[in-house]
């Protein structure tokens, strides 16, 4: 490999008698911190409960605008509000996937094992969030379209993707070894990532062909300010929720993994 | 260049082993037959509703016939030791694991393709539509053996990794499933379809470009211990 | 050249080709029209066979839409303000169906010129706004709708 390659000719400079900082800064002593799962660890420990008050925070300021302050849509009515609920999922659900993929890339090329353990656990919290997009998106559909399931281009990609994810898990699970299972997932995730853009454009033109979409009205949707703001919040706060999902259980991941290790001991024992 | 005879003699192989065990190699053609007549069986006999659905119903089945096939691809390499020596021989491996999955890719599509037409007969479609589900056949099945072998390649030390492949690569086949349905269906109405042809080869190029990356990543991690 | 770093030039070359092939062949696709959806406009100028499943759409016109007495039978006109298009439908309509609202059909063209649908499907049209604001945009006769 040309990176293992790089580290030699790096620890050949050191004992040529460098500078300890230009090492470290070309050691990228910050980049094996924070692959570290003992760092991890430690540093959420402090961090979390800070991001999960400010999550609970914006969600239930969210929760409150959107759904008895903010007003009701001129055509829909009430069942507007399942908006807020459905579109945050549904983007983050897609980040999500993007989240996982690009942990699983890190965790391919520099053997990262924090990466790895981030990958898998974002796999689960993505498939959920999927799962809620999809469910709200029925609920919504019912009142609107007149029908619980459309084969709609956005709500056939969101079943797609949900599978996707279905199949990261399973693979997952199929592996003893867990070095084995975080190739193959890492694996599996980029060339999903690959697909998945391929994946979107067809069903949209999928859609098109059954259910036309070029009547269109406006070229991006508009929502008034009343109720994008709202909307802004919710948002932010799902983001915060899908952070600290993932950051809680990549620490249950970590302890999991590195339950024989000593640091572990110690911290249990705390 | 030396990797040109390794190239050769994989071809060789791959297509002196299909003749030999061409009972084998015919199960996906008589699961794909099979298939679309229990389709028939479990909507009725009625030929009109048949017909219309005889391009979803063929490429769908089709599909799973694939998957199956693909299932076996390095399983037998596997068991016998002879794709570690592939991989330790690490000699252009990506151009190797082309040759192989190109030379797979044709027997599969092949005997599906030569088939098909008469599933359509049988199904009742527009006989207008025959030479467009040939030839979307013979472009749509390759890319469906590509995106296949990574699945086979990431499941093949399981002893029954067939499910599991299913759930891997299935979503994975949705936009080839789309424009070759799409295809047949607007050529037996009498629509326009080389726009759906030509997006179907775009599909086929870029997958024996990259599929071969994926396949050997996914083959190399079962040796890791 | 080393000889493995020979082969992943070649590796990289390969897979740029096929990008470069797969973009051509999708350009190409993209100027052939490939959809099976007719505003009334191409309907009335003779494009569509009779008796051939498609589907149109377009506007909801205003005043158009009658409703059996003793079934449900509907008969409504679809407008995209070039023709327009009569809509014949047996069935419940969905709640978001309107005048003046987008709608899409599905069925077929009968010997008459008018369109037997066997589906219709209403069109939400990604405006949310609160219930005064559209009708204060109404009074002022802006709404998003008549831009159409």
């Amino acid at each position: 490999m040309r990176l293992s390659r790089v580290y030699v000719s790096i620890i050949t400079i050191r004992h040529r008698g460098l500078g300890k900082a230009t090492y470290n800064l070309l050691m990228w002593s910050w980049f094996h911190k924070f692959g570290s799962p003992r760092w991890f660890y430690d540093f959420s420990t402090r961090v979390l409960p800070w991001l999960a008050v400010l999550c609970a925070a914006f969600l239930l300021v969210g929760v409150v605008w959107a759904l008895a302050i903010a007003p009701s849509d001129y055509k829909q009515g009430n069942s507007f509000r399942i908006f807020y609920i459905h579109v945050p999922t549904a983007v983050i659900s897609l980040v999500g996937y993007y989240v996982m993929a690009i942990a699983g890339a890190v965790s391919l090329i520099w053997r990262m094992k924090l990466a790895d353990i981030v990958m898998k656990e974002a796999a689960p919290i993505g498939a959920l969030l999927t799962f809620v997009a999809l469910f709200s998106g029925a609920v919504w559909g019912k009142p609107t379209w007149g029908t619980w399931w459309v084969w709609d281009a956005r709500v056939t990609s969101m079943l797609i993707l949900f599978f996707l994810y279905v199949g990261v898990i399973a693979l997952h699970k199929a592996f003893d070894n867990p070095e084995q299972s975080g190739k193959a997932c890492a694996v599996l995730s980029l060339v999903g990532t690959v697909n998945i853009p391929i994946i979107y454009k067809s069903v949209d033109w999928w859609y098109s062909l059954h259910q036309p979409a070029t009547i269109k009205f406006t070229e991006e949707s508009t929502i008034h300010p009343d109720m994008f703001w709202p909307f802004l919040v919710i948002t932010t706060g799902f983001y915060l929720l899908y952070a600290v999902a993932l950051i809680a259980n990549t620490r249950l991941g970590i302890l999991q993994r590195e339950y024989r290790t000593q640091w572990v001991r110690s911290r249990l024992q705390e | 260049m030396a990797g040109k005879t390794i190239i050769k003699a994989v071809l060789r192989r791959e297509f002196l082993l299909s003749v030999r065990n061409a009972s084998a190699s015919l199960n996906g053609v008589w699961f794909f037959v099979l298939v679309c007549g229990l389709f028939a069986i479990g909507i009725g006999p009625d030929k009109e509703q048949l017909g219309g659905l005889a391009p979803g119903l063929i490429w769908v089945t089709a599909l799973l016939a694939v998957m199956l096939s693909v299932d076996a691809l390095f399983r037998h390499d596997y068991a016998d030791g002879s794709l570690e020596q592939l991989l330790l021989a690490a000699h252009s491996l990506y151009f190797l694991v082309l040759a192989r999955l190109m030379a797979q890719a044709l027997l599969i599509a092949v005997p599906l393709a030569l088939v098909s037409p008469l599933l359509a007969l049988m199904l009742g479609m527009k006989a207008a539509g025959l030479p467009v589900l040939i030839l979307s056949l013979l472009l749509g099945v390759p890319t469906l053996v590509m995106i296949g072998a990574i699945g086979a390649a990431l499941t093949v030390g399981f002893e029954r990794g067939g499910l599991l492949l299913a759930l891997l690569v299935l979503p994975l086949y949705v936009p080839v499933l789309i424009f070759a349905a799409a295809a047949v269906v607007s050529a037996a109405d009498g629509y326009t379809y080389a726009g759906q042809l030509m997006i179907l080869a775009a599909q086929f190029v870029l997958a024996v470009a990259l599929s071969p990356l994926a396949v050997v990543a996914g083959l190399r991690l079962n040796y890791y211990h | 050249m080393h000889p493995q770093r020979k082969q992943r030039l070649q590796i990289i070359v390969f897979v740029l080709i096929a990008v470069a092939i797969a973009a051509g062949l999708l350009l190409y696709a993209l100027r052939e029209n490939i959809n099976l959806f007719y505003p009334p406009a191409d309907i009335a100028a003779g494009k569509v066979a009779v008796g051939q499943q498609i589907r149109a759409g377009g506007m909801v016109r205003e005043g158009s839409v009658e409703r059996s007495e003793q079934n449900l039978q509907v008969r409504f006109v679809v407008t995209d303000y070039a023709a327009d298009l009569v809509v014949n439908y047996d069935g419940i309509l969905p709640d978001m169906f309107a005048e003046n609202a987008g709608v899409v059909v599905a069925g077929k063209l009968t010997e008459n010129g008018e369109f037997e649908a066997s589906e219709v499907l209403a069109k939400h049209d990604e405006n949310y706004m609160p219930p005064e604001v559209a009708e204060a945009l109404e009074q002022s006769g802006g709404s998003s709708e008549a831009e159409y």
